[in-house]
């Protein structure tokens, strides 16, 4: 095993908490500029409609406005909102202020003004002339035959078939499916479908743009992303990219909706029109209808086996709803395959194929899970309705059939970002394990050997499995700088965002572990263009592994350059010295330095130098965590309330590197995935408005509506990974929905295949089966 | 967003402002909230959440005299209400600990919500609402003080000073269930309150209220009078699900459905059974 650890695996004491729990202002509105001007946005009240002119001469009047922006005096450059990296693989669909609007909240001028309430007075003094065209809210309606065009601008890049609302198509065969499946022993299929999800971060998307002293555009923003952001910006408003900064401070979650480039250009735009330093913040309303949400979805699943249950055939549908714009359409379609059918690696013949369309409703984008959350939902019911036909206890049939060390899926290099992907071999996994102990804990063979009945209260227990990856791989880049002091101690800077998950304090255990210092010896700053080295930013599960391996590189380099200072003031070789405790120790001669005297010697004594290190770590390979999800549900017959008993989750993310903060991201991802599964629900109007933009209307789950989630963290060790970490953010969602489904089935015999399963639905089709 | 709040120095002077046209106010947490939705404009709040009649909390041979203004966390701490098991579990369901601590018994009454929870538990116990005006004061029977959603029988410069809530008569058991999206701060999408009384295991009479199925709270008359003499088991009751249903008028709305409404409506019947089978 390991030599004993003093960073890695420990719970420390987060970065940031001392900080955050006594109410220090640390996030991104906390900021007070003096002179600060409010941006209000004016959204359409229509859904799909021509601008036939704007008048914004009485708003122009209201005491206090400074600028008013609109598509008649701004210019149009094409791109997308996606946070990722160059070449974005998403549809250049959206402009700043544009002559179309495309859905219920899409923006149609900005303002700004010295106050929130001139700001508003001026927004409803704007004269919006608007010529409303048929409204297209469902995807089988985008797709007919004659469907009005939503994408119909000339100018519009990367749209697979704009004619036809198609904003993007995979099909990706490996073998011959439909061949196998017709010979298969035993067939199932079945179709799962989720609607509009939203993310539900505490703190609204919020950005200040203001101008540092020698004139340089500052955006002081909550992103996941500072760097894309800093590009993105400097592009659409034709900037220097040299005079953009862009800073993230604390974030209140992001979850992918902040992997979007929404109110920074926005805000940069009115800055510079003013002069002025500019505040941007979406209310809640504007959060729900006009940030992002998750792809709603109907993903269908075709399974062959042969007669033990080995699955040999995998045809695999989704039909995703990106809305209004195409921003992550690509991308996450792919995801529903890519991250989901190497799981059951034995089938030879697999199909993945599904498009993306255009509808005329709020724009979905990145979602934690991306993807592979709709794409699990209906793998893993699927597998529940081939373990019934099999007779087979669902659990045998995940082990027949699940991917091992040491094994390989054509998809890995089959589907990759959006384009062709990089073939990879499995190089840890628990997975077996995590079935082993999430089921111990469980209670599993007994609880589905007898259900328990309680007069109308039915008992059911269900499984799931899924994984994930860590980061994306050829792609995602991350780099880290890492300087020691003259005191001893060490800053660390990185491009990594942080946007609370912890990842600061991470990246510094990991430094502290190579340097072998107390945690507190490291100072971290983190995500500012002008100081840090470039980083993708917070998404695709990667901090932990992409980032993570940066520092552990520059760790190495920055000990290595400590010893050799060393062996120059003890006149020793480098290979009898050790760096341990905060000092490097002869183990010849016994003699010692502290990593202060070393320190000191460097910076003022002699041999003068900076002992520093900047490192860089480009995914080769995406890890994959695994998990296997329990859920245990009691359901009202009478009223068809499912009451949530029990969450297990049992995870293998490699080594955790601070397992509280591991625990924290599978709980919080299965809370998340619990919402989804039973409460949550954005719906719309016939007109396409949302009529339940707010958290009195739209229910995420509280603290009373989940038992404990069990987690189980399953040690692994990844080889790739630094100290043997895969990454943890994501996997944690996949599981809620088909675990809680196949509950519902084993306690019920109903299959809910449509998300949420709220008492309504739920009573229906208790009645439809009797 | 709304006009000036003033502190009236007794009851007189508040009729005087509600007769002027002012909105009482006590808890706000309804009221702010329908102003913040720009459902209400109140020209002039009158602050009535200290006025000492309307805090009283007084036992007497008949029954609990609770001033409208007191809230329900005051109302689920206070000794006085322990002879009144089903106030205190409607109570305890309504919101969050910190909107408990701020609504009011008044409050949720005038709001005449047809989800209002503590409601359920004034109709089971035929509560008489209190009421001050320019013309004096006068009672009325919360149903009769209820008239429809948001509407009551409050006359123009009136305001709801206290709830009396008569005892009574022997040991029923007491039992309320709320159906809704969640566990947590949650609204009604159907609820069922019950006062019953049984010798042994038989009902010898019984109360039932539900919340969110029609325009005001329902008391199914017809389905109390079938209970008395049947025993208290799920088999007994089977054939009064129907009856029940039939006898509320729920509507669609954004939290559910008309026909889930009054499907779950009769079922609940069945839960009530099955609780008091279950008691021991």
């Amino acid at each position: 095993m390991e030599a004993q650890r003093i960073a890695v695996g420990k719970s420390v004491l987060k970065l940031d908490a001392l900080a955050l729990a006594t109410g220090q202002p640390k996030f991104t509105l906390d900021l007070d500029v003096p002179g600060c001007l409010v941006g209000k946005i004016l959204p359409s009240p229509h859904a799909h409609a021509e601008i036939v002119s704007i008048d914004t001469g009485e708003a122009e009047k209201v005491p206090g406005v400074r600028a008013i922006l609109h598509f008649g005096n701004t210019e149009r450059i094409p791109y997308t909102t996606a946070g990722q990296g160059w070449p974005e693989p998403s549809p250049y669909d959206t402009v700043l202020f544009d002559r179309k609007v495309r859905f219920v909240g899409d923006r149609v001028a900005a303002v700004a003004a010295e106050t929130e309430e001139a700001a508003e007075q001026a927004l409803a003094k704007i004269k919006v002339e608007y010529k409303v065209l048929p409204a297209v809210l469902t995807i089988e309606k985008a797709l007919a035959g004659g469907a009005p065009v939503i994408h119909d601008e000339a100018d519009c890049e990367g749209v697979y078939d704009p004619k036809h609302n198609i904003a993007a198509a995979v099909d990706i065969p490996v073998g011959d499916v439909a061949k196998a499946l017709a010979k298969a022993t035993h067939r199932v299929e079945v179709s799962c479908e989720i609607p509009y999800f939203q993310h539900a971060a505490l703190e609204p998307h919020c950005v200040i743009a203001y101008f540092d002293e020698d004139g340089r555009l500052v955006l002081r923003t909550a992103t996941q992303v500072p760097f894309h952001v800093r590009r993105i910006v400097a592009r659409v408003l034709r900037l220097d990219p040299k005079q953009v900064r862009v800073i993230k401070p604390r974030i209140g979650g992001g979850f992918g909706s902040k992997q979007e480039v929404i109110l920074e250009p926005i805000a940069a735009a009115l800055a510079l029109r003013t002069g002025r330093p500019v505040k941007l913040a979406y209310s809640r309303e504007e959060v729900f209808v006009a940030s992002r949400t998750r792809h709603p979805m109907k993903v269908t699943v075709q399974l062959g086996a042969d007669e033990r249950g080995v699955v040999q055939a995998l045809d695999m549908e989704a039909l995703s709803n990106t809305g209004a714009y195409g921003t992550h359409s690509l991308t996450v379609l792919s995801n529903v395959g890519s991250k989901t059918l190497p799981l059951y690696n034995k089938a030879q013949h697999l199909r993945f194929h599904g498009k993306a369309v255009y509808t005329n409703l709020p724009v979905a984008g990145a979602y934690r899970g991306y993807g592979a959350t709709q794409g699990y939902f209906a793998l893993e019911v699927a597998m529940d309705m081939l373990a019934e036909k099999l007779g087979m206890d669902p659990l045998e049939l995940r082990l027949r059939n699940h991917i091992r060390a040491g094994e390989t899926s054509p998809i890995f290099e089959k589907i990759g970002e959006g384009r062709e992907g990089k073939a990879q071999v499995v190089r840890s996994c628990q997975l077996e394990e995590c079935l082993r102990l999430g089921a111990e804990r469980i209670g599993w063979y007994d609880k589905r050997r007898s259900p328990r009945r309680e007069g109308p209260w039915a008992y059911g227990v269900g499984l799931a499995c899924a994984m994930q990856g860590s980061g994306i791989t050829g792609i995602d880049m991350a780099a880290a700088t890492l300087v020691m002091q003259d005191d001893g101690t060490f800053r660390l800077l990185v491009g990594a965002t942080d946007i609370g998950t912890g990842s600061d304090t991470i990246l510094a255990q990991i430094a502290a572990e190579v340097l072998s210092v107390p945690v507190d010896k490291i100072f971290v700053y983190s995500s500012d263009t002008d100081f840090t080295p470039f980083d993708t930013g917070a998404y695709a599960s990667s901090t932990t592994y992409v980032s993570g391996n940066a520092v552990l590189k520059a760790a190495q380099e920055v000990r290595n350059q400590i010893l050799e200072v060393a062996a120059q003031a003890l006149a020793e070789p480098v290979d009898h010295l050790e760096l341990a405790s905060g000092r490097v120790v002869s183990s010849k001669t016994g003699k010692a330095l502290t990593l202060q005297e070393i320190g000191h010697r460097a910076i003022y004594v002699v041999h003068q130098r900076q002992i520093a290190a900047t490192a860089s770590f480009t995914c080769p390979e995406s890890p994959p965590p695994f998990a296997a999800f329990f859920a245990e549900v009691a359901v009202d017959t009478e009223t068809g309330v499912v009451r949530l008993e029990r969450f297990v989750a049992a995870v293998d993310c490699g080594v955790a590197i601070h397992p509280k903060l591991a625990e924290g991201q599978v709980e919080g991802a299965v809370v998340q995935g619990i919402g989804h599964a039973l409460y949550e629900e954005m719906h719309f109007s016939p007109n396409g408005r949302c009529t339940n933009p707010n958290f009195f209307d739209y229910k995420v789950p509280y603290a009373l509506d989940v038992p404990p989630i069990e987690t189980i963290l399953v040690p692994s060790h990844e080889p790739t990974g630094p100290f043997g970490a895969k990454s943890v953010g994501e996997v944690g969602i996949n599981g809620p929905l088909p675990a809680i489904s196949n509950a519902i089935y084993q306690a019920t015999g109903v299959r809910l295949t449509r998300a949420p399963f709220g008492p309504q639905r739920l009573l229906g089709a208790l009645k439809g089966r009797r | 967003m709304f006009g000036p709040i003033v502190k009236p120095k007794d009851l007189r002077e508040a009729v005087q402002r509600v007769a002027e046209g002012g909105r009482p106010l006590a808890g706000g947490t309804d009221l702010f909230v329908r102003i913040r939705k720009g459902l209400e404009k109140p020209g002039m709040l009158v602050y009535v959440g200290e006025l000492p009649e309307l805090g009283v909390l007084r036992a007497t041979r008949e029954g609990l005299e609770i001033g409208a203004a007191r809230t329900h966390s005051e109302l689920l701490e206070s000794p006085l209400t322990e002879p009144f098991p089903i106030l205190r579990k409607t109570l305890g369901t309504i919101a969050s600990p910190a909107l408990r601590a701020m609504g009011t018994l008044g409050g949720n009454l005038v709001n005449a919500s047809p989800a209002g929870d503590s409601l359920v538990a004034l109709y089971l116990l035929e509560a008489q609402v209190r009421i001050v005006g320019p013309q004096g004061e006068r009672e009325l029977f919360v149903q009769e003080f209820i008239q429809g959603p948001g509407k009551t029988g409050l006359r123009p410069g009136e305001l709801v000073v206290s709830v009396f809530l008569p005892y009574v008569e022997g040991e029923p058991v007491s039992y309320f269930r709320k159906v809704g999206r969640r566990q947590a701060l949650y609204i009604s999408v159907v609820s069922l309150g019950a006062l019953v009384w049984l010798d042994g295991e038989k009902i010898t009479k019984a109360r039932l209220a539900l919340g969110s199925v029609a325009p005001t709270v329902v008391r199914p008359r017809a389905v109390e009078e079938a209970l008395v003499g049947r025993l208290a088991h799920v088999e007994a009751v089977q054939d009064l699900v129907s009856l029940l249903s039939s006898l509320v008028q729920p509507i669609s709305d954004l939290r559910a459905s008309a026909d889930y409404r009054r499907k779950v409506s009769g079922n609940l019947l069945l839960d009530l059974a099955l609780f008091l089978q279950n008691r021991k």
